[in-house]
């Protein structure tokens, strides 16, 4: 435990002395005020179409955002021989793992933090409407994304020998789940028999943590209809209070998962020298 | 509440008390969901309540004492009945708990509960200028039957069905049901889980306003009623909010229908043969279709509020309709025209539609073409449904560009929406300025303590 804290506040350390950091609050901060004038222009509370392109915007930066400093965090261990280093001392490697995933969470959620701060510290002061459950359930989106996203992240950095690696897959991966995603879906599921296509989208919905969460606050803002008459039950469940425990509970088990996958590769490769 | 009488001179008044069997009168407890369950009470404590009318002279005033009355009832000479406190007129019979043969009948203020299902109503009226006030009305079957009765008054009356007790369901009627009756006025009642809330047939210049309809196959059903107004009427969680069939000159404005959405076949207007007529101010939210037009003409379709609906506006073989300025927010498909032509669809506000308006008067420059992708897309399997706005899809639907010039196209959109829109309340914007201090000041501290302090 111990162990995991000194990792995670090394972690937060060199995440706030790394200019990769400060040039993407700078731009996140941006970002959130161009968001701020948006849905200034949004005529109905809830789900409508300005939101609907308010959280494409977000699903366009913060997951590549998340996955530059996630897997650069990792690769830069390997490159710069700290774990190497590391390796010689008796912490486990769950102490790491664990330690560079709370480390950075916390480092992508202040960034985040700052951002929505400023966002609604300056449309109260220049009066600006901004609706509180919205603003609440876009902090929420935001957190999920970086929280999954960060699972992916790690395992980008694990799997790559250095950072241009990390890089060139980190942008393949983003564009695969968030601009390609249904391209492929519709492409690949159009083969496949037609009772099947419900199914395996659910299933594959949930594998994509940008849809995961994208469509969780759909449904929050109140946009469930909109999904149409296939998924009323799913819209009705997840509008109850207990809909919001099983997308906890399902974002907890990716993150779990991940992270033990993330172990498993880490663990071998120290066995292994 | 309680209405006192005309205070004419001519009217006698008569005054029923039965004060012993008061004490053993058990009350119809409505309970909230709708459906009520009432307790069943001895037809010996019940007060026949024909002998009372047969005694009163055409004209009178009938006040009647808190208790409860037995039906059936018929009620052929001009009477004003009217309950005091806490009225009930039970009914066990199959036949109908109130017939009234008599103009100018008026009715106020009673609890009237109906077994019968089926054909049978509470109040069967066959009499011109009738009123029907503050009733509350619990029945197995029809509630109010209107039969060749001109200009009535229907005003402020709780519908409901319910199951008797001891009994099975029966066969829904509907709440208030109008045949060759013109000139009746509707307003201001509530009613709840019957067939069709509001039925009118061949019933021409009837105002049905402000009634509130909630759980009904059809909350407003009406065919051939020529120069009628459905106005501001509420309806919810029904199969269909209004469907008007084969009139001109009818107006539907002002109404809210919300949340149709629950069956295959639901939507919240809908208009089949209408002619000549306005459709304007409405709202329709959330329902599986919002206004289904089909073989209708030379329509106005104004101002409406087009929000979140699965197809916003769907017209089938629909001609030469004008459909203007209405508000298009949120809805998963837009509109959708099948066999229509003529039909004007310019100058309407599409919230999913970045206009550009260099000349300054209002209306975008650029048209606004709906792109068919998505729709397509998920006409195919409407599994894909999840796709809807996510950015992916966005940027798919924005390759397919073919045939351009043949997608319904809004040649002048509105830059803003000028009807009124569901506005926004600001009651919560404190809390976001707060929490947004909040957050800007402690995520500062962190960065500054952990990461540029060096400790």
């Amino acid at each position: 435990m111990t162990d995991m804290m000194q990792v995670a506040r090394r972690e937060i350390k060199m995440g706030f002395r790394n200019p990769w950091a400060y040039s993407f609050l700078a731009l996140f901060c941006t970002f959130s005020l161009s968001l701020l004038v948006i849905n200034s222009q949004n005529i109905v509370q809830g789900y409508s179409a300005i939101t609907g392109s308010m959280l494409s915007l977000i699903l366009y930066l913060l997951p590549l955002m998340t996955l530059f400093l996630g897997s650069f965090s990792l690769t830069s261990e390997k490159e710069e021989g700290s774990w190497q280093l590391l390796s010689t001392y008796p912490m486990g490697t769950m102490s790491f793992i664990l330690g560079k995933y709370v480390g950075l969470s916390a480092v992508l959620l202040i960034i985040v933090a700052f951002g929505y701060g400023l966002m609604g510290f300056i449309s109260g002061l220049i009066g600006i409407n901004f609706d509180a459950t919205t603003y609440f359930l876009f902090l929420v989106f935001s957190a999920g994304l970086v929280l999954l996203f960060l699972t992916i992240a790690l395992f980008i950095g694990s799997l790559s020998r250095n950072r241009w690696q990390a890089l060139t897959i980190s942008v393949s991966v983003w564009f695969f789940l968030v601009i390609g995603w249904p391209t492929f879906l519709i492409a690949i599921l159009g083969i496949l028999p037609y009772l099947w296509i419900k199914p395996l989208l659910v299933v594959l919905t949930i594998m994509n943590p940008a849809e995961l969460v994208r469509l969780f606050v759909v449904i929050k803002l109140g946009g469930g209809s909109v999904l149409g008459p296939e998924y009323y039950q799913w819209v009705e469940w997840i509008g109850r209070p207990a809909g919001s425990w099983l997308f906890i509970g399902v974002c907890l088990s990716w993150i779990i998962a991940s992270i033990l996958a993330v172990y498993w590769i880490w663990e071998r490769g120290r066995s292994r020298g | 509440m309680f209405s006192k009488g005309n205070g004419s001179h001519h009217i006698h008044k008569v005054r029923v008390w039965f004060m012993l069997i008061l004490m053993n009168v058990v009350w119809i407890v409505p309970l909230n969901p709708g459906i009520v369950i009432a307790s069943s009470i001895s037809q010996t404590e019940a007060i026949a309540l024909q002998p009372i009318i047969d005694q009163a002279q055409t004209g009178d005033v009938l006040v009647l004492a808190p208790g409860t009355y037995l039906g059936p009832v018929v009620i052929d000479k001009r009477l004003t009945i009217r309950g005091e406190g806490v009225v009930t007129l039970l009914n066990h019979s199959a036949d109908s708990a109130i017939q009234i043969n008599s103009n100018g009948v008026k009715l106020q203020e009673m609890n009237i509960q109906q077994d019968g299902d089926g054909e049978s109503a509470a109040i069967v009226v066959r009499a011109d200028q009738v009123t029907l006030e503050d009733l509350v009305i619990h029945t197995g079957g029809y509630g109010i039957i209107l039969r060749g009765a001109n200009g009535g008054v229907i005003r402020n009356n709780i519908i409901r069905w319910f199951i008797p007790k001891g009994q099975a369901p029966g066969t829904r009627g509907n709440g208030i049901d109008l045949y060759n009756s013109h000139g009746t006025k509707i307003m201001e009642n509530e009613i709840t889980y019957l067939r069709d809330g509001i039925y009118l047939e061949n019933s021409r210049n009837t105002v049905v306003d402000q009634n509130k309809l909630y759980y009904l196959r059809y909350g407003i059903h009406c065919m051939y009623i020529d120069g009628s107004y459905v106005t501001n009427n509420i309806g919810e969680y029904n199969i269909t909010g209004a469907m008007v069939m084969g009139v001109t000159n009818v107006v539907v404005s002002g109404n809210s229908f919300r949340k149709q959405n629950q069956n295959v076949h639901s939507q919240g207007i809908l208009l089949y043969d209408v002619h000549t007529s306005s459709i304007v101010n409405n709202t329709v939210e959330g329902n599986r279709v919002g206004i289904y037009m089909e073989q209708s003409s030379d329509n106005d379709l104004r101002d409406n509020i087009i929000l979140r609906n699965f197809i916003g506006v769907q017209f089938l073989g629909a001609e030469g309709n004008q459909f203007q300025s209405n508000g298009f927010i949120a809805n998963v498909i837009e509109a959708e025209a099948t066999d229509s032509k003529d039909n004007k669809m310019n100058g309407n506000f599409w919230d999913s539609f970045q206009g550009l308006d260099v000349t300054n008067v209002g209306t975008s420059d650029i048209p606004y073409a709906i792109n068919p992708f998505y729709q397509q897309l998920i006409s195919n399997n409407s599994a894909y449904q999840l796709f809807f706005q996510s950015p992916g899809m966005t940027f798919l639907s924005d390759m397919f560009t073919n045939g351009k010039e043949e997608w319904s196209t809004d040649h002048a959109p509105l830059m803003k929406l000028t009807t009124g829109a569901p506005a926004e309340t600001a009651s919560s914007y404190g809390i976001v300025m707060v929490v947004g201090w909040l957050l800007l000041f402690l995520s500062a501290v962190t960065i500054i303590y952990l990461g540029v302090l060096r400790i």
